[in-house]
């Protein structure tokens, strides 16, 4: 025992002394931060960021008109000023800590006229680009344009001069253009211990209108990135993209997941029962979902995908942000009818999980929350007092935009007012890097809100109880027990939860913490439950008929405002599950409820003096709320039996 | 007033867009080149093709893929040649500003890898000493109060009791940061919190009560360290990328003017 232990500690010392030496050097040649700060024992606080964000870089961004990119985008994430397309100064009060740009991969230099054009460039680049412009200009005005005409369609037209495209070392510079100078500026805006910028691309693949995006983000920086180029959403499979994805990570030795996205959009294929088009689900398919996408972004602008009141009846609180969106899909060409439901929200896809990891013996859909914008206006905004547009046609400076039909289906009944104001992703993280933010995706200790930045811990154990509170309870939380996003394997007895929700400290009072349940019960059949387990006031609010009261409403209609007087700033409980049966696989998530708060359009209409029609004026005032990833309870394996 | 039925036929529609394709290629494509229309997917092209696809997923094309990737690019070439025939990239924004981008990128590339001398990244250090200036940074010990007056009362007895932490009511904040900035001490305790610390001195006392989104906090400021401009040895990484984002900047912009000024523009009013 004491020798392992010593061991134990050389080994340590050892890895201490590497650590040690490996600093002072270039020790972030792969761009991912690792050995660049300092970081904290355990995970000590979320970081936030957005993981879905659009620039001009996107075509339908730049279609809807927005005239901002990427590097405007990182600038106003990270805290700086900037200029809205439309004209209005803008800065986050908050900066965020991290940032994804997700421009869709069609279009990002993922067409060979793209790859062509820049071959001239890197040839003649620079300053004798620019001598010879200058040359040019002064031998004659229609000169110069000419020649410049030339150059363009030349390259257009793939009909470069041999000498520009013979070098190969220079064509692979030239391949990556747009990708390329994208990849190089995230590195300069990507700052270990104060912001980080992740390389990444959103893969929109769309059946039919069915929307089955997915945001992908790498952990590395240009020496591996700069090695591949986005994987184009046109003419593809999403098993393309793993394969992609697998192929990148065992080329370059980096790291690379993906996360899917609008779910609620998908009319029911997001997650199916059945492989793409049909047919049992293959463990082989399974596992390369699982591998490629551990976490799923569950509210954005177009709508949440927790839940929806058809697939969970008892739980009063689903549907927040399903309004409008449950009609169809994404351009609404098809219908969402209630068949399709089950494939299309996340509390469903992880029940589904459950009972398909007991006939493959893996889960498909394991996967961890988070919450992000989509935004298409380069400015990652995610609450409601701040609430920039999905994207540029609806920016504020369009004061009815509320009211606006929206392009994605407004005659069948979508309206700008059905927007949510968008999410925000938290990571719990030792440090603020690309590695340290990337294995939290990873290992899905992160969770979502629908914008307010609340702290949510949620530890699984065996042995915790209300005791834990007076102590050092993070270190037990990671000790005895697993952070979200962990497993706990079943040990006869019911679990206990470390539950801490924190409100946002600029924002509003929490009003309850629930626990929600899914389990696969002993015939096989998927149930869940929600648990109120803790509250504000639960001495005065106790439960009437089982259910606990509402929090109350202390929103004035007139001056979008609303007090603090009711709810509570942090609501804390260790909770242990009344209903466990050993042996049965179960998920359980924790969902933090704020005190009713006005909706971006209830702002709306006070700042531009706009009367709110009724449906979209009932809908003006919402509970806002995070999701935690799930900790999952497994059955304990067989105990392996020697065979004579 | 409603549309006969055999206006909303799929087939009128085809053929309307087809006659209408047709008479403006007769009047715009008459004297079409046929070497225009003929397109060779010579052996250099092909391995273009397989370059990229190998550029994607890291490993080469099957035959079957290369097949399909080639196919795909005959599609494109013909659709996007005809495109060009019918004016289609004329007035389109997209291509406008891809094109657009493509010029800026020119301008700029050289400026993504040139390694700048010492001494550049040192004047442009002397002359921008405020882009590397640090955080304020706070190191402080806190306790916290639901409501004011409880944080009023445990201020009449703080300093003399055994152990200040037992004061405070619990919650989920650290009770003392050291050096911590004020982006993440907002992002921790709130910015009204940030905000109200401005009026403490700093010093060995407890002070408040300081109001937070969160409620009450008595306060032992320690150290408010200011903000100040680090040694270039310490953020030279940060100087260079600040040179590079600059100069590219410059860089496109002074390409831009170069052909600009050889424009006549005149902006009717």
């Amino acid at each position: 025992m004491h020798k392992q232990a010593k061991q134990y500690f050389l080994l340590g010392a050892v890895t201490f002394a590497l650590a040690a030496c490996s600093q002072g050097v270039d020790t972030d040649q792969q761009g991912t931060g690792e050995g660049t700060i300092e970081l904290a024992e355990f995970p000590d606080r979320p970081y936030w960021g957005d993981t879905h964000l659009h620039t001009d870089n996107s075509i339908d961004a730049f279609g809807f008109g927005v005239r901002l990119g990427p590097e405007e985008a990182l600038m106003f994430a990270s805290g700086q000023e900037a200029t809205a397309t439309t004209g209005m100064r803008a800065k986050l009060a908050r900066p965020l800590d991290f940032l994804v740009i997700s421009d869709h991969s069609d279009g990002l230099g993922a067409t060979r006229r793209l790859y062509d054009a820049p071959r001239l460039g890197v040839v003649a680049m620079g300053d004798e680009t620019m001598l010879r412009w200058y040359d040019m200009m002064h031998e004659s005005p229609e000169q110069s344009q000419r020649a410049i005409g030339e150059l363009i369609t030349a390259a257009a037209n793939g009909t470069l001069p041999e000498a520009m495209t013979s070098n190969p070392e220079e064509q692979d510079a030239a391949t990556a253009e747009i990708w390329g100078a994208h990849l190089k500026m995230l590195d300069r805006y990507n700052k270990p211990g104060k912001f980080t910028a992740f390389a990444g691309f959103e893969y929109s693949l769309m059946p039919d209108g069915n929307n089955l995006h997915r945001v992908v983000m790498f952990r590395d920086g240009l020496n591996r990135t700069g090695q591949v180029l986005p994987y184009p959403g046109i003419n593809s499979d999403v098993e393309g993209l793993w394969d992609y994805m697998l192929a990148y990570e065992q080329v370059t030795g980096g790291q690379v997941l993906a996360i899917p996205h609008n779910s609620n959009l998908s009319n029911g294929l997001m997650f199916e029962l059945t492989m793409p088009g049909g047919g049992p689900i293959t463990a082989e398919y399974a596992r390369k979902r699982a591998a490629a996408e551990p976490v799923v972004e569950v509210t954005q602008i177009k709508g949440d995908s927790e839940a929806h009141p058809f697939l969970s009846p008892n739980d009063e609180m689903a549907g927040f942000g399903v309004k409008g969106w449950e009609l169809g899909n994404l351009p609404l060409t098809r219908e969402t009818t209630n068949d399709m439901l089950a494939g299309n929200y996340i509390r469903e896809a992880l029940k589904r999980g459950l009972s398909l990891e007991e006939q493959l013996g893996v889960n498909p859909y394991a996967f961890g929350m988070i919450g992000s914008t989509d935004s298409h206006t380069s400015l990652a905004t995610g609450d409601e007092d701040n609430f920039y547009g999905k994207h540029t046609g609806n920016e504020p400076s369009y004061q009815d935009r509320a009211l606006q039909g929206q392009n994605l289906g407004t005659r069948i009944g979508r309206f700008g007012w059905h927007y949510l104001a968008g999410g925000y992703a938290a990571a719990w993280a030792r440090g603020n890097t690309r590695a340290e933010i990337f294995d939290a995706f990873q290992r899905r200790e992160v969770y979502a809100t629908t914008g307010p930045r609340m702290t949510v811990r949620l530890f699984g154990g065996f042995d915790f109880s209300e005791a834990d509170w007076d102590g050092d309870w993070v270190r037990a939380g990671y000790t005895r027990g697993v952070p979200m996003g962990g497993e706990l394997e079943d040990r006869g007895n019911a679990p206990t939860f470390l539950i801490s929700a924190l409100k946002d400290p600029d924002g509003a009072n929490l009003d309850r913490v629930q626990v929600v349940k899914g389990w696969v019960d002993s015939s096989g059949e998927l149930q869940e439950r929600v648990y109120d387990v803790s509250w504000s006031d639960m001495d005065k609010r106790s439960r009437v008929g089982g259910k606990v009261p509402a929090v109350g409403d202390t929103v004035d209609r007139a001056t979008a405002t609303y007090t603090n007087d009711i709810g509570a700033a942090e609501l804390r409980t260790a909770w242990t599950d009344p209903d466990y049966v050993e042996g049965q696989r179960a998920f359980y998530y924790v969902r933090v409820i704020e005190i009713p708060t006005p909706r971006w359009t209830l702002f709306d209409a006070v700042r531009f003096g706009i009367k709110l029609p009724e449906d979209p004026m009932a809908d003006a005032v919402a509970q806002e709320r995070a999701y935690s990833s799930p900790i999952w309870l497994k059955p304990a394996p067989p105990a392996i039996t020697e065979q004579q | 007033m409603t549309l006969p039925n055999w206006a909303r036929e799929p087939l009128v529609h085809f053929l309307v867009v087809g006659i209408v394709i047709f008479a403006l290629l007769a009047w715009r494509g008459g004297d079409v080149d046929p070497a225009s229309r003929t397109i060779e997917v010579d052996r250099e092209q092909q391995a273009q093709i397989a370059l990229v696809f190998e550029r994607t997923m890291k490993r080469a094309p099957t035959d079957a893929e290369l097949d399909t990737q080639i196919e795909r690019y005959i599609r494109d070439e013909v659709l996007y040649r005809e495109a060009l025939r019918l004016g289609l990239d004329q007035g389109d924004a997209v291509v406008r500003q891809r094109m657009a981008q493509k010029m800026d990128i020119l301008a700029s590339s050289q400026a993504e890898t040139v390694q700048p001398s010492e001494e550049t990244l040192r004047a442009h250090y002397d002359a921008n000493p405020q882009a590397f200036a640090s955080d304020v940074r706070y190191t402080l010990d806190q306790l916290w109060f639901e409501d004011r007056k409880g944080a009023e009362r445990a201020l009449t007895y703080v300093e003399t009791a055994d152990d200040a932490f037992q004061l405070g009511q619990s919650i989920s904040l650290p009770p003392s940061v050291d050096a911590m900035t004020s982006k993440e001490l907002a992002d921790r305790f709130g910015i009204q919190f940030t905000q109200n610390l401005d009026g403490l001195e700093p010093g060995e006392n407890w002070q408040g009560p300081v109001g937070s989104g969160l409620g009450w906090h008595l306060v032992r400021l320690r150290v408010r360290d200011a903000s100040k401009v680090p040694p270039f040895e310490n953020v030279r990484s940060d100087v260079e990328d600040h040179w590079r984002t600059q100069t590219i900047a410059r860089r496109k912009e002074e390409a831009f003017q170069l052909l600009r000024d050889s424009y006549k523009v005149t902006v009717k009013k």
